[in-house]
Formats: C-alpha cells, structure tokens, sequence
C-alpha cells in the first residue's frame, strides 16, 4: 500500500479544466519530485491532495483511506504538512505563535517547538520576532518548520527555492534533507538539476497529466523525453 | 445670489468663534469634551469591534451588525422595564443592567452562530458583494420584525422609547465633576464597561488557542485549514461573538441620552460601526479602538460647537464623521492600522 | 457583431444575422411596452367589472405604476454601474437626490443663474450633467479603491451629501422635510413648444377626455404616467445601446477580470469614470421625474443610504447585470408595496372586506384576526421584501431576469470571455 496514491484525478478552476487524469503514488519515507513547465497542474496537484481545491472526478487516498472530498482541515490533520508557495507566513504573529497554530491542540507543544528549534537554531533566536520581520530564508525555514510539526508523515513542499539567494538555497535544502528523514516529500520544484539532486523518484507533468516518471537517478535535463516538456 | 451667499455666511459665527476659542481651552470644557467622547467612544467601539472582528477572518462585511445592536436594544429595554420599578435603587438597578447585558450577550451569541451556520456559510464561495446583501437583508427582516412587534404591543408609538430610556439609576443620571467639569454619570459608566470590554476581547485574541487561530486566520484562512484547524468553527465563534458585543453595545444604547431603543438603531449605528472600522483599518483591532476614541471625540466636539451656537449648522456632527471616513478612504485606505492590500476582499 | 477583417460576403450574411437578432432581441421589450401601455385602461376597466374588489386589491393602481417607473429607471441606473462592472455604487442615492433637488430648487428660483421658468425638460438634462461632473469628481478619488472599500467610500460621500442636505436650511424651511415644488407644473416634452409638451403632477398635470372619441378618459395621474415613461424608455434605450456598444463591453470586461482589460491596454479608470458618469446622469434624470411627479423631495427619500438599499434589493431580485431586470425588480416592489398597503386598494382592506366578521374578531393568543391582518399584512411590503431578497441572495442569485436569459442562454456578459481572448491574440 502506497502512502499516498491519486487515481485519474481531474481538478477546475471555476470552468478552466487544470488536472485532466492525473496518476501517481507515493511510498513511505521518499523523495518525490513532480516537475514541469509552468501552469501545467503541479501546485493544483498538491491542492488537490490536501482537498484545497477538491478533485470533481478520481480518488485521493492517503494511508489507504479515501480523503477525496473531505474538508482540508481534516486531511491535513491526518498527517500531512503543506509548505506553500511563497511560503505564506502568519506575519503578524511571531515565529513561535506560527509553530503554535500548526501543533495541534492535543499535542505537546513545548516538545513540538523543541524539536523543530533544534532542527533549525535561527528560528529559535527569533522567536518573538514577527514572522513578516524575518528574512526570505528565514520564512521558508518556518514554513518548512510549520509543516513538520504535529508529527505529519507527508510533507508537501511547494517551490522551496522560489526567489532565495544560492547560498540560502542551501540551507533550505539541507533543511529539507533534515526534514526527508523524518517524513516522506513531495516537492515542486521549478530548479530541475536541484528536484533531481533531492528527489528519489519524479513525475513530469505537462497539461495536466503525467507523462513521464521514474527514479532520478541519472537523469538530466538533456533527456530526450525530458528537454520537449521543460524547453519553452 | 445674494440670498446664496448670506446663507452660507450662516455656518460660521464670527464673533462666537473668538469668544469659544477663549472658552475651548478653559480645563472645563476641554475634560467635558474628552470624557464625554471617551464615553461615546467606548460605546462605538463595543459595537464595532464585532464587526472589525468578522471582516478580518472572514472578508465578510456584515450590513446586519445595525440590526444586532437594536436587537440587544430592544430586548435588554423590555427585561429593564419587567425588571425595574420606580422604587428600584441605583445599585440594583446596575447590577440588573450588567445580568441582561450578560444575558443578551450570550442569547444574541447563540443567534449569531446559527445565523452564521444556517445563512451566511452557504455563499462564502460566492464574492463579497453577496455576502454584503445578505446580511443586509437579514437586517432589515429584524428590523421590519422588530418594528411590527413594538407597533402591535403599542411599546413604541415614536421614535424614544421612554419607559426603557428611564429605567437608568439616579447615579448614572446625575452629573459628576471631574475637573471642574459636569459630567454623566452614565458616561463613566461606559468608559468602564467599554474598557473592560476592549480588555476582554484583547486577552481572547492573544491569550487563547482560539484566540490566536482567529488572528492567524484574519491573515490567511486557507492557510490555517491546511494546517488542521477547522476554520469554519473559528468563523461561527467569531460571527457569534461579533453579534453578541453588538447586542450589548445596543443595550447601552437604552441609557445612552442621545439615542434609546429604537429601529432607527438598525441604519444609524450599522453606518457609525463602518465609519469606526474604516477609520481603524478593517480587520484591525488596535486600530478599532483608537478609531472609536477618534469618532466619540469628534462626535462631543462638534455637538458641542454646535450647542454653544458658534457653527449654526445642526448636522455638522454628522457630517463631519462621515467626512472623517471619506478622508480617511482617500488619503489611507487601509485606514490607521490596517494591512496595506487594499482592495483584495 | 464581428471584427472588421470579415470578408464582404460575411459582412453580407452577418447583417442579415444581425437584423433578425435585432429584431429578436426587441421582441421581448416591445411585448413589456405594450403591456405597460394598455395595462391602465385593461385595469380601469377591470375596476367596472365584478372582479373590482380582487383587482383592486392584487393589481397595481397608478400611483405605484408611476412609483414603478421612476424608481425602476433609478434601479437600471445603479444596475449600469453595479452590476456591469462590478463596482458596487453604495451613494447612488446621492445622484437620485441630486436630479430631484435640483428640478425643485430651480423651480422655486433657488439656484443662482437659472431662472426659475427654465422648462423641466431642460432643467432635468442639466440637473443630469450636474450628476455626471459629481460622479467624476467623486469617482477620482473612489476608483482608486475597489470592492468593499469602493462601496464604503461613495456612502461615505452620499451619506455627506444627506447630512449637508437635510441641515442645510437654504434649501428648504425645514430642510429635514425637504423642499416642496412651488413653481409652475413641470412639463415633459419640446421645450417652448407648448403643444408637444404635457404638464405632470398627480393633481395638478394635464388630463384628456374622451381621447380620439373612444370614450377613454385619461387622467392627470395616467397623463403623467405616459409622459414619465416615454423619458423612462429613452433612458432605457440609451443605457441599453451603451452596453451593447464597444464601451459597454469594456465594461464588463472589467467586471470580469479588470487587470486582464487593463493588460489588453483599456484604460479601464477612465471607462470606469466615464460608466459611473452615465449612470449617474440617469440617476439624476430618475430622481428630476420623482421630484416632478411628487411636486417635491426629501432628504430621506432621496440622498439616504436607504434609497440606494432599495435599488440595490430590486437589482437583485430582477437580475444584476441584466438591466432591465431591476426595472421588473422594482415592478415586483411597487407591487408588493401596492397590495401590502391600503393607500390603493390592497390586501388589508380586502380581506377585511371579505372575511366574516365572526373570523375577524377571532381571538387568538389575545390578537384578534384584523389586529393580525392590521399589523402583519398593512404597509408591511418591507417585511416580505427582506424575505424575499434573501431567500433570492441564496437561491436565485442571478435574479430573475438573469435566470430566465441563463435558460435562454443569451447574456451578453457569456461573450466576452471569448471575444477577449481573441482581442489577446
């Protein structure tokens, strides 16, 4: 049994038809990568499986049970972290009070603030400070923070690299790295060689479903079957 | 023309001016000015910190705010007037005054939530615009009610509805000096509940889980759905306690001297709530209570320079509060403390 | 109804197209027409027949089909701006007042520069002009501001405007009343041409005898109600040719999606100006026959937020986005309003008419039935109203009108989604 497992699921916008039968599924504790052009149904994908933006046709299933047309707030608190585009701080709430609001009420929270202070340090020092204060690096540390508190098994990372400075983006990656070994990933990922560099599997989207995947291993952007779905 | 300009001349009384500037600044006057504004502002603020509330997690201007007030209006007069007899005395007259304001807090609390569950939940996917003429119609369908029940019990021939309005203890009544000035009783009495109303409803937000997730979800509801909080709940809670603290500022009103039980409540207090909240910054609860501080004062100000006969224009209260929201809309539209995103809901 | 670059023998068959859609389209509103204009005389006959009492009690009477006309002309002009480009006007009343201030205020030889005889035809034009400069200058400043935000700030202005306006004593004795029209009777037609000109007032306006020898009478009331719909009508044509218009279809693209009008390279702030202009100036024109036809105003029927609730409610229940909609809103409103009060007929006075006297003094819980019907039913209209408005709000958003074109499948709003994605390319 997969971790998580969708199963020809097609998602709209209002009229626009963005998924159009989209497969895949997710093993415990890997990397998975899903890749793509812009505007081809990768971050509509991950809203589909938290139930943002509920599938019309197919099935979600998460650990075995079908969460398609559940409410948000109950899948993720099935165990799933979301990590944003644009990460989407609480910026006027300090760093600690961002952690607090994703622990879940009857959970520790003093133990789940150690442990994501432990796994990034900076966050600690700053805990008072108002998340908006902090610097781009520092928000997405957070926001990878907030997704992994409350003992989530998945973790859906949006674009973590999206607008940061090459040696934040190292951070960042170590942090996810740090994260991967706690929990299984699924990342967006816009930076092909990085996706490839962290990713066990991926999955190339383009319109809407999936049209190639396979482990990373090996594969560069030179790829035959790779180049015609990323090249403009 | 010359009829045109003379009357314009009206506004401003010359030689008034002169002698209520020397009269504006004698300490009298100026504490009268400032404790009765502070008194109207803790009212404006009780009522409107409901409202700033809802906007801020929910995008939802609610046009049916006006209507709780007169609700909590209504209904505390009628448990006053059971309640109090003429050899009423002061002090239980108070504490039978703070027992209906709990009461109605909790019932229109109870309402509030159910209006919320039943009505407004269904169209949040829909744009703003409905959410607005939603709750208005709720509004006027209380407000209509509420006119055809006070006509048919004969409560209410015209506008004040006195039995209610006198019900208010001696105490409160009278007039105390503080500065040398004359003050209401009635209006220290607000400054009190409407300080502890403003402390009450600050601990709720940054002292509680439920608390913080209503601010969390002010900045970005989806957000804290995807972190497993059911916001929805947040979103009853919420509406409910904003139709709550409006009922109670209605049930201040029916000892307020300037206004009473009344359906004229409805529009009149729904359009000071806007011009507080919009003053304040929409969603922003620091900026509702200095905006309510603004309005109160300005409100006793211009009464005054209107009473004391140096701006012969009767409506230059008014008209000033609404001009305070116009200016504040153009010149800062996110008003004193809101999110500078303008436009967004 | 296409772009220019279609070949001749296209254009060809397109006029023809365009000349039965033309004339499809107009079927609908010569039908509503002609139903208004044969209505009063069916009604007064009716009145002649045994069903007097019923239709007396459930059909509108005059004064509220001129009600109907005047206020649905002020919907149509809040529905211009609301509903298609989604900029909701929330001081619209302010326009109205403005229109119905100025004819009276010019009339009574208030308004420095215009004489007091000036024609109503004329007065009313430039009382809509007045309107049209008032909503540029207050839509510099609002269409900086979008959503509820807009909304706030043109109440904000109305609600200056209704404050000034009810204090201000020059305007009237006792300027919370409002003026009353002391001039002569304000008459529509060519102005200085006194035989194509007909005189309006419930009481005081023109009356016909006897008319082509048909035995019709008309009345001053139904003289005023012909005059007051033929300017209602233009103005309908005028709003309706603009929306179909270029300009029109700018509109609702950026009631759509403004950026995307604004990327395509519309100036969509002066479209913006320019639509509140329009609508404003047919708000005025709406409140000049009020005042005419009312023989004064009132702050609290003019300038208050409460006129533009009204608007708003009726745009809803007939269709926002659909123009004529709110005219058959307000229609339902005058309606209701009709036979929920007794000042023409109605409800209360029928039932109590009809009902045994035995039912009518029943007691029930120590309400007796006609104290029921006294204060449930008798100018009750803004009870049942609010009902209604909800329940439209949450079941039948699109209003009527628009839900009977969502079956028909022909609003002009379903185009322009296309139409703009071939103007991107």
């Amino acid at each position: 049994m997969s971790l998580l497992e969708l199963t020809d699921v097609h998602t709209y916008y209002g009229e626009s038809h963005i998924l159009q039968g989209v497969d895949l599924a997710v093993e415990e504790s890997e990397i998975v990568a899903l890749i793509g052009r812009n505007g081809v149904g990768k971050t509509t994908t991950l809203r589909s499986i938290l139930q943002l933006t509920p599938p019309r046709e197919g099935t979600v299933r998460f650990k075995g049970e079908d969460v398609t047309g559940d409410s948000t707030h109950d899948v993720a608190g099935r165990g799933i972290g979301w990590v944003p585009e644009e990460r989407r701080m609480f910026g006027y709430l300090t760093v600690e009070e961002n952690v607090r609001v994703a622990v879940p009420p009857e959970a520790d929270f003093e133990a789940e603030r150690e442990y994501v202070f432990d796994l990034f340090p900076d966050l600690e020092r700053f805990r008072e400070k108002e998340a908006r204060n902090l610097s781009g690096g520092q928000q997405q540390m957070l926001a990878i923070a907030r997704g992994m508190v409350g003992n989530n098994d998945l973790l859906l990372v949006d674009e973590p690299s999206e607008g940061l400075a090459p040696l934040i983006v190292e951070q960042v990656v170590d942090a996810l790295r740090e994260a991967s070994a706690e929990t299984t990933l699924v990342l967006v990922e816009q930076n092909f060689p990085l996706a490839m560099d962290l990713a066990d599997r991926f999955y190339l989207l383009d319109h809407g479903t999936v049209v190639e995947s396979g482990a990373t291993d090996g594969v560069t952007a030179d790829d035959d079957r790779i180049r015609r779905y990323l090249s403009a | 023309m010359i009829g045109f300009g003379s009357s314009l001349a009206v506004f401003v009384d010359a030689p008034l001016l002169v002698d209520a500037f020397g009269r504006f600044f004698q300490p009298d006057t100026l504490a009268r000015l400032l404790v009765e504004g502070l008194g109207k502002a803790a009212i404006y603020f009780i009522i409107a910190v409901g409202l700033t509330l809802v906007f801020g997690l929910m995008g939802v201007l609610n046009f049916a705010h006006g209507a709780f007030a007169m609700l909590g209006a209504y209904i505390g007069g009628v448990l006053l007037v059971v309640g109090i007899s003429s050899t009423t005395g002061s002090g239980v007259r108070i504490l039978l005054f703070i027992a209906v304001a709990a009461v109605i807090f909790a019932l229109l609390t109870a309402f509030g939530s159910a209006l919320e569950v039943g009505l407004v939940r269904p169209i949040y996917d829909r744009t703003p615009m409905y959410q607005i003429l939603l709750t208005f119609g709720v509004g006027l369908i209380l407000e209509e009610t509420a006119r055809i029940l006070t006509s048919a019990r004969g409560i209410q021939p015209e506008p004040t509805w006195t039995a209610a309005a006198s019900t208010i203890p001696a105490v409160l009544d009278a007039r105390y000096s503080i500065l040398g000035a004359n003050i209401r009783g009635f209006y220290l009495f607000a400054i009190a509940a409407g300080a502890l109303v403003a402390v009450a409803v600050w601990a709720f937000l940054t002292r509680t889980l439920y608390g913080l997730y209503i601010r969390a979800g002010s900045e970005d509801a989806e957000m804290v759905e995807a972190l497993g909080i059911d916001v929805r709940k947040a979103f009853t809670i919420v509406f409910g306690l904003g139709t709550g603290l409006a009922a109670v500022g209605g049930v201040f009103l029916i000892w307020d001297p300037t206004y009473g039980p009344s359906v004229l409540l409805n529009i009149d207090v729904l359009l000071y709530a806007f011009v507080v909240v919009v003053i304040g910054g929409l969603g922003s609860f620091k900026g509702t209570l200095a905006a309510a501080v603004i309005v109160g004062v300005t409100d006793s100000l211009t009464t005054w320079l209107f009473n004391t006969g140096i701006v012969p224009f009767p409506g230059l209260s008014e008209v000033t509060i609404f001009l305070l929201l116009v200016i504040t809309l153009v010149i800062r539209p996110q008003g004193l403390y809101g999110i500078e995103e303008v436009g967004g809901h | 109804m296409d772009t220019v670059t279609d070949t001749t023998a296209a254009h060809a068959r397109d006029d023809e197209h365009w000349l039965r859609e033309y004339a499809r389209e107009h079927v609908p509103h010569l039908l509503v027409i002609a139903l208004f204009a044969v209505y009063p005389p069916i009604y007064g006959l009716l009145l002649r027949t045994p069903l007097s009492a019923e239709a007396n009690a459930f059909l509108p009477g005059t004064t509220f089909l001129i009600a109907m006309l005047f206020l649905g002309l002020f919907a149509m002009s809040f529905d211009f701006i609301s509903g298609y480009t989604g900029y909701l006007s929330f001081g619209h009343a302010a326009f109205y007042g403005v229109g119905a201030y100025f004819i009276v205020l010019v009339a009574n030889g208030d308004v420095p520069g215009i004489p007091a005889g000036t024609p109503f035809v004329i007065t009313m034009i430039v009382g809509g002009l007045l309107a049209f400069g008032l909503a540029l200058a207050i839509g510099a400043v609002s269409f900086r501001l979008s959503g509820v935000y807009f909304a706030m700030i043109t109440l904000g202005f109305a609600q200056v405007a209704y404050e000034l306006v009810r204090n201000w004593n020059y305007v009237a004795v006792n300027p919370q009343d409002g003026p009353t029209l002391s001039g002569p009777t304000p008459e529509i037609g060519i102005p200085y041409v006194d035989s194509v000109s007909i005189a309006l007032g419930r009481l005081a306006g023109d009356s016909f005898e006897n008319v082509l020898g048909l035995g019709i009478d008309i009345s001053a009331t139904l003289t005023s109600y012909y005059a007051i719909g033929a300017v209602v009508l233009l103005s309908y044509f005028a709003m309706q040719r603009l929306i179909h218009s270029p300009f029109g279809r700018v509109m609702i693209a950026i009631r759509e999606n403004e950026e995307r009008a604004a990327a395509i390279g519309y100036n969509v702030f002066w479209y913006k100006m320019v639509a509140f202009g329009f609508s404003a100036f047919f708000a005025a024109i709406a409140g000049a026959l009020f005042a005419a036809f009312s023989r004064g105003a009132s702050p609290d029927e003019t300038f208050y937020f409460l006129v533009t609730a009204d608007a708003l409610i009726v745009t809803i229940v007939g269709g926002i986005g659909t123009l004529a909609g709110p005219f058959f809103g307000t229609a339902f409103y005058e309606w209701l309003e009709d036979i929920l009060s007794s000042e023409q007929g109605g409800l209360a006075p029928y039932l109590r008419g009809i009902l045994p006297d035995g039912v009518l003094t029943a007691d029930i819980a120590g309400i007796t039935i006609a104290d029921l019907i006294n204060t449930v039913v008798d100018g009750r209209a803004p009870l049942f109203l609010g009902i209604v408005f909800v329940l439209f709000v949450l079941f039948v958003p699109n209003g009527l009108l628009g839900s009977v074109r969502d079956r028909l499948g022909n609003t002009v709003g379903k185009y322009v989604g296309g139409r703009l994605e071939r103007y991107r390319r």
